[in-house]
């Protein structure tokens, strides 16, 4: 069991805007700062224009985890894009739950254009928790 | 204010709203309404734009089936301003359709007036074509209906309208009271401006609440409120079954898109995209993304869920969509403590936010 769970490698789809988190993931590579490369990255202009549908495909295609990176509140380039973003986020949640899917695999983090160090500690807590949750079982399903 | 309307002449409840109708069209306080007629003949009935009063005879809105919600013909009848007034005769759950609709910029509000009534629920469309072949065009099977209503037991009604609590056209412009009001008389509610304004030039007596009226709405919609639970269906386990034929969509007044995401064509899929699909997982389902349409409908739509129910009168394998939209709408809703088609004003919760909200959805506080 325990060896299972270290062989298992996450697949975790990233939505980040392009002024805040996208910026610090930048900074996490220019600053050279390690972290796990479960991660692949969609540069998004805003939190807020994602629609839920990618974050639903994702999961159901079989990504083990889904990262949704925005500005902090009040840092919004668009003013308020993250926090209507926060509101979608939320609903989604609420109809995974309900669907029986695992609401825990969706994460929505603020991440600044400075803070690549906490984006690449983002990174790693989250490929640890998803570890711990194992492979998403959506994966082996093929009625969908 | 509580009007009474009965001119002496009429001897039911349908007669006093036709006569009502009539009157709003002789006098060109309205250009046109929208109501449903019955067929005498064949005993149908379907929703029609009647301009001429004579053609309100056949009016019959207390017919319990629903083939559409009137709110997706009012987008239709209100696209462009045409300067005309319409009314509208609509159930409690198309008069919070065409809220949510008129807050969506997809029903122009400004010439149009909503007279709801007291709503005992509708059959499923099937069933109510097959009483009425079998008992002729002339059942009173709208007294059937009340009787079920009356009794609390709304079984045979369709589930969406069983579990129906907000069965009163309160939010309208104007409400039609007629449940446990004695036959023929109907009371008229006003509940805006616009309302009050309509029935001032009315012949009408002005009545005091209806004590009999009060306590039997409390009492079923008290019932209803107690009764309702969670599914406990496997929804996924569910839209298994799902055939993607998009009637849900179709009939659905909330799903009003010109242009549908969840197409196949707009998914991009493509025969050599079905096919590496399918050969990443080994076996597909098909046709494809039956969950992906659920989910996404869902996150679309269900926080302005009026739970008409006209889903699942549409779904060709019998899933319980009326259930499950309505349960997905109330914990949606609830997140946002919004209740859909109450007011214009109520602001849409995907077009505003509060600063401080919602701290269990940043999963882990930094």
């Amino acid at each position: 069991m325990e060896k299972k769970e270290n062989d298992f490698e996450p697949k975790i789809i990233a939505f980040l805007c392009n002024w805040c988190t996208y910026a610090g993931a930048d900074l996490a590579g220019t600053s050279r700062i390690q972290y796990p490369a479960n991660i692949r990255i969609i540069r998004m202009m805003c939190s807020g224009s994602l629609d839920p549908t990618y974050v639903i495909k994702a999961l159901l295609e079989g990504a083990d985890g889904v990262l949704i990176g925005g500005c902090h509140p009040g840092d919004c380039h668009y003013l308020n894009g993250n926090l209507k973003a926060r509101r979608r986020v939320a609903v989604m949640k609420s109809v995974f739950k309900n669907a029986g899917l695992e609401p825990e695999r969706v994460w929505l983090r603020w991440i600044s254009a400075s803070e690549g160090g906490y984006f690449a500690e983002t990174v790693r807590e989250m490929v640890a928790h998803i570890k711990k949750l194992g492979p998403n079982p959506l994966k082996a399903e093929w009625a969908l | 204010m509580l009007l009474k309307l009965n001119s002496g002449k009429c001897k039911s409840y349908q007669d006093t709203i036709r006569n009502f109708l009539q009157e709003l069209l002789e006098k060109k306080t309205v250009d046109a309404v929208l109501v449903p007629l019955r067929n005498p003949v064949t005993g149908n009935v379907a929703q029609a734009l009647v301009t001429d009063e004579r053609g309100l005879n056949e009016a019959d809105p207390l017919a319990p089936l629903q083939m559409v919600n009137a709110a997706k013909i009012l987008v239709e009848l209100t696209r462009e301003e045409s300067g005309r007034k319409i009314a509208a005769v609509l159930r409690p759950c198309e008069a919070r359709a065409t809220i949510e609709l008129i807050k969506l910029k997809q029903v122009l509000g400004d010439n149009l007036v909503m007279i709801g009534y007291d709503c005992p629920g509708a059959y499923d469309a099937k069933a109510y074509f097959e009483m009425t072949e079998k008992e002729g065009p002339g059942a009173d099977i709208a007294g059937r209906c009340l009787k079920e209503f009356t009794n609390g037991d709304a079984r045979s009604l369709r589930p969406a309208c069983a579990l129906c609590a907000k069965f009163t056209g309160e939010s309208a412009d104007l409400n039609l009271a007629w449940i446990g009001v004695e036959v023929p008389e109907v009371g008229l509610e006003t509940n805006s401006e616009k309302g009050l304004k309509l029935a001032e030039g009315l012949q009408a007596g002005e009545v005091k609440e209806n004590p009999g009226r009060t306590k039997i709405i409390a009492k079923i919609s008290g019932q209803r409120r107690e009764k309702e639970q969670d599914p406990g269906e496997n929804i996924r386990a569910l839209i298994g079954k799902c055939l993607r034929c998009y009637n849900c969509r179709e009939v659905c007044p909330l799903c009003y898109c010109k242009e549908c995401l969840l197409k196949p064509e707009k998914m991009g899929y493509t025969s050599e995209r079905h096919l590496k699909r399918a050969i990443k997982k080994g076996r597909i389902k098909m046709p494809a993304d039956t969950l992906l349409y659920h989910l996404t409908k869902m996150n679309h739509m269900a926080v302005s869920c009026v739970a008409c129910g006209l889903c699942e009168q549409a779904c060709p394998v019998g899933l319980p969509l009326g259930k499950i939209y309505r349960k997905m709408g109330k914990d949606i809703q609830a997140l946002f403590g919004y209740i859909p088609g109450m007011s214009v004003n109520d602001e849409l919760p995907f077009v505003t936010f509060k600063e401080d909200e919602l701290p269990d959805v940043e999963d882990v506080k930094k």
